[in-house]
């Protein structure tokens, strides 16, 4: 008897033990290239020093307030574009993504394969053609201007709104399959019964559909979001000085002024920013399958 | 090879070099690798250690260690499209592996001399250890940068016999390396304006053309401080060489005008040349051999030394400190210094040699090869003594310098 009651025993911990080891391959690799870095980045940031006398450890808290009033332009405007993006590609990606899983029909397949084919294409591949697409004489601009319909010294290159479409056009994808997925699974039903109860098809969809897909809005904001913020490509390719992002500064501290402290604090102020923003977006959007 | 294609295959080297340079080098997987491993490397407890003394600028070299035997093998960092390389073959390479018995492993791995330095010298030297590279290719004042810091082998005269016969006189004793010491020239040309003739609708001679609100929104600027600075300087009639703080002040001052008119369209890197190649600038500080190249394909565009002058530059061949095969990284300075070697290495590259006789070998090889007569005959690879006159080299900073000005130019580029 005894005997069967430990086999059991030990069974049951070897079965509530396993998902930590399935864990572990994942929360390895976060710690290795996540966590260390991370805290490693942390110390760098409160070093002092100069290239010539090589950087120390002196808990220099100063270095964050210092970057923060030098950088503030350019952090406001990361955010700024962050929210903007994360906007249009919201306007842009909805209609799209509701299409495709309510229309879609036998073609739901090749239109999501469709919505992800950019990602064939190396990022950088696709940012440095729109710099083609763009160009002041180019496919585009020249037509119109050709037509008369542009003024001759009109161009979207070096501007703001290069860089925002840019972003919108490289992030859209992030935003268009968390709200197909959302979208996807929502009971039809649903919306019969609404149109029962006499509501009408646009308050069926105000009162269902939309509030149905709102973990797909939340993921998807986050998805776009969070990397459009630090993003930095894009504002170099297609941007000018007024179009400056943090992720810029960043690049720019490290690589070719080498203050280490300096771009690992802003780094840190970004992320801060980032977490806070996030905080308070779930505990606004309060949805229940993200935030418990 | 007819000539026609001879062309084409410029032209194509031309667009393969404005995308590899800077674009695909810092923007792709190894930029990006870069930045991490940089990040990670830093993190890893480079705590300062001060390696090497530092020398003060035109300090005289130190007597240089003994060589060691010959390794059989020497690492070679180089810029893009800056030796016969294509499509992995390169007659240079093959001619230096049977001449010398050395394996090279050359790389297009420099793509910026401040990255070069950040990714690939810096962490690995200040943590006391060796670099990747026995050979490195930096611009004159990033030599000199290195030479302050001590972190280059001084070189040993008595086993570069090539470099004694070969080296012009025009080359000798430079600013930023006195005596050569630590550094030879490997290459050389200068920063003016490129233009595109057509859209500025007269010919461009000067500076104050790039300050001109008549080409609001169709003028570039370089993203690199000391070319962008002594254009600045030049334009106020000072001399670069000389500068003190108060004229960067001043030229920022001016150039921050200048942007804020919108008159920039934007500060590039070597990714200006699509921009004036496309027709989105009209005019833009420019490197000679670049728009050289694009002439070819587009003969609207030209290239001037400004009246007030224009910057003129050097890239060269250095080892840096602890280099591994330090031997064998001198037989291949001696080896491209050989007039041949040099020859061949030009008739590709299409930028000015240090190399005495190289000039006279291109032109008699375009008796045969007429597709050489621009390389052979060119101001812009060959400048005569008139241009050379108008040109000015950068001002000697020191690190702290250097930090000051930064201060000053990244809020402006990076407005």
């Amino acid at each position: 008897m005894s005997d069967i009651v430990a086999e059991r025993r030990a069974a049951l911990t070897r079965r509530s033990l396993a998902p930590y080891f399935l864990l572990l391959p994942g929360l390895t690799w976060l710690g290795v290239f996540y966590v260390w870095p991370t805290i490693q980045m942390f110390f760098i940031s409160l070093q002092e020093g100069s290239l010539a006398t090589g950087y120390h450890l002196t808990w220099h808290w100063q270095t964050y307030g210092d970057v923060f009033t030098k950088y503030d332009t350019q952090l406001l405007r990361s955010v700024t574009y962050g929210l903007i993006v994360t906007g249009a590609c919201l306007l842009i990606g909805y209609p799209l993504a509701y299409f495709i899983a309510v229309r879609g029909g036998r073609w739901k397949n090749a239109l999501l394969f469709m919505v992800i084919l950019p990602f064939f294409v190396s990022y950088v591949i696709r940012t440095l053609s729109w710099k083609f697409v763009l160009a002041d004489q180019g496919m585009f601009l020249g037509a119109l201007k050709n037509a008369g319909l542009l003024p001759d010294d009109f161009r979207l290159l070096a501007t703001p709104i290069a860089v925002l479409s840019g972003l919108t056009y490289s992030f859209l994808p992030f935003m268009a399959l968390p709200l197909y997925a959302s979208l996807e699974k929502l009971d039809r039903s649903l919306l019969e019964a609404a149109g029962d109860l006499y509501a009408s098809r646009r308050k069926a969809f105000l009162k269902v559909t939309l509030p149905l897909s709102l973990p797909g809005v939340f993921a998807g904001s986050l998805l776009t979001f969070i990397p459009v913020v630090g993003d930095f490509i894009n504002a170099q390719l297609l941007g000018s000085t007024n179009t400056t992002m943090i992720g810029n500064v960043i690049q720019r501290r490290m690589l070719v002024n080498n203050d280490y402290p300096e771009g690992a604090a802003i780094s840190f102020i970004l992320m801060l920013a980032i977490l806070i923003g996030v905080l308070v977006y779930a505990r606004l959007l309060g949805t229940e399958e993200l935030t418990g | 090879m007819s000539e026609p294609d001879r062309y084409q295959r410029a032209v194509q080297r031309a667009l393969r070099r404005r995308m590899s340079r800077r674009d695909l080098l810092r923007y792709t997987g190894r930029g990006v690798g870069a930045f991490g491993a940089g990040a990670l490397l830093a993190a890893c407890g480079v705590e300062g250690q001060d390696t090497a003394p530092r020398r003060s600028p035109g300090a005289a070299s130190p007597s240089p260690s003994p060589l060691p035997p010959k390794a059989g093998v020497v690492n070679v960092a180089n810029w893009p499209l800056y030796i016969d390389l294509e499509d992995g073959q390169s007659a240079t390479l093959d001619k230096f592996k049977q001449a010398t018995g050395i394996d090279i492993n050359y790389k297009e791995d420099i793509g910026d001399n401040d990255e070069f330095f950040g990714t690939d010298l810096q962490q690995q030297i200040q943590a006391g250890q060796a670099t990747e590279w026995d050979i490195i290719v930096m611009t004159d004042w990033m030599i000199d940068k290195l030479i302050q810091l001590g972190w280059l082998e001084p070189l040993h005269h008595d086993v570069l016999p090539n470099v004694t016969a070969n080296l012009d006189a025009k080359f000798n004793d430079p600013w930023y390396d006195p005596g050569n010491g630590f550094s030879v020239p490997y290459a050389a040309g200068i920063t003016g304006i490129g233009y595109n003739k057509k859209l500025t609708g007269r010919p461009i001679t000067s500076i104050a053309d790039l300050f001109d609100t008549e080409f609001a929104g169709q003028v570039g600027m370089f993203s690199e401080m000391r070319d962008t600075y002594n254009f600045a300087l030049l334009l106020m009639g000072k001399d670069p060489t000389t500068a003190t703080l108060a004229d960067i002040e001043a030229a920022t001052e001016t150039l921050r005008q200048q942007r804020d008119d919108g008159i920039v369209r934007a500060y590039y890197g070597n990714d200006y040349t699509d921009q004036l190649a496309g027709g989105n600038l009209a005019l833009t500080m420019a490197w000679s051999g670049d728009v050289n190249y694009l002439a070819l394909d587009n003969p609207d565009l030209a290239f001037v030394v400004p009246d007030e002058g224009g910057n003129r530059w050097t890239d060269n061949l250095a080892i840096p400190l602890r280099a591994e095969h330090p031997t064998d990284a001198h037989a291949w300075i001696d080896f491209v210094y050989d007039v041949e070697v040099a020859t061949g290495i030009t008739e590709w590259v299409w930028y000015e040699s240090p190399v005495a006789g190289v000039q006279q070998q291109i032109q008699e090889d375009a008796q045969e090869d007429p597709s050489l007569e621009p390389v052979a005959e060119s101001d812009l690879v060959w400048p005569t003594p008139e241009i050379l006159e108008k040109t000015h080299s950068y001002k000697r900073l020191s690190l702290e310098e250097e930090e000051a000005w930064h201060e000053l130019f990244d809020p402006l580029i990076q407005g």
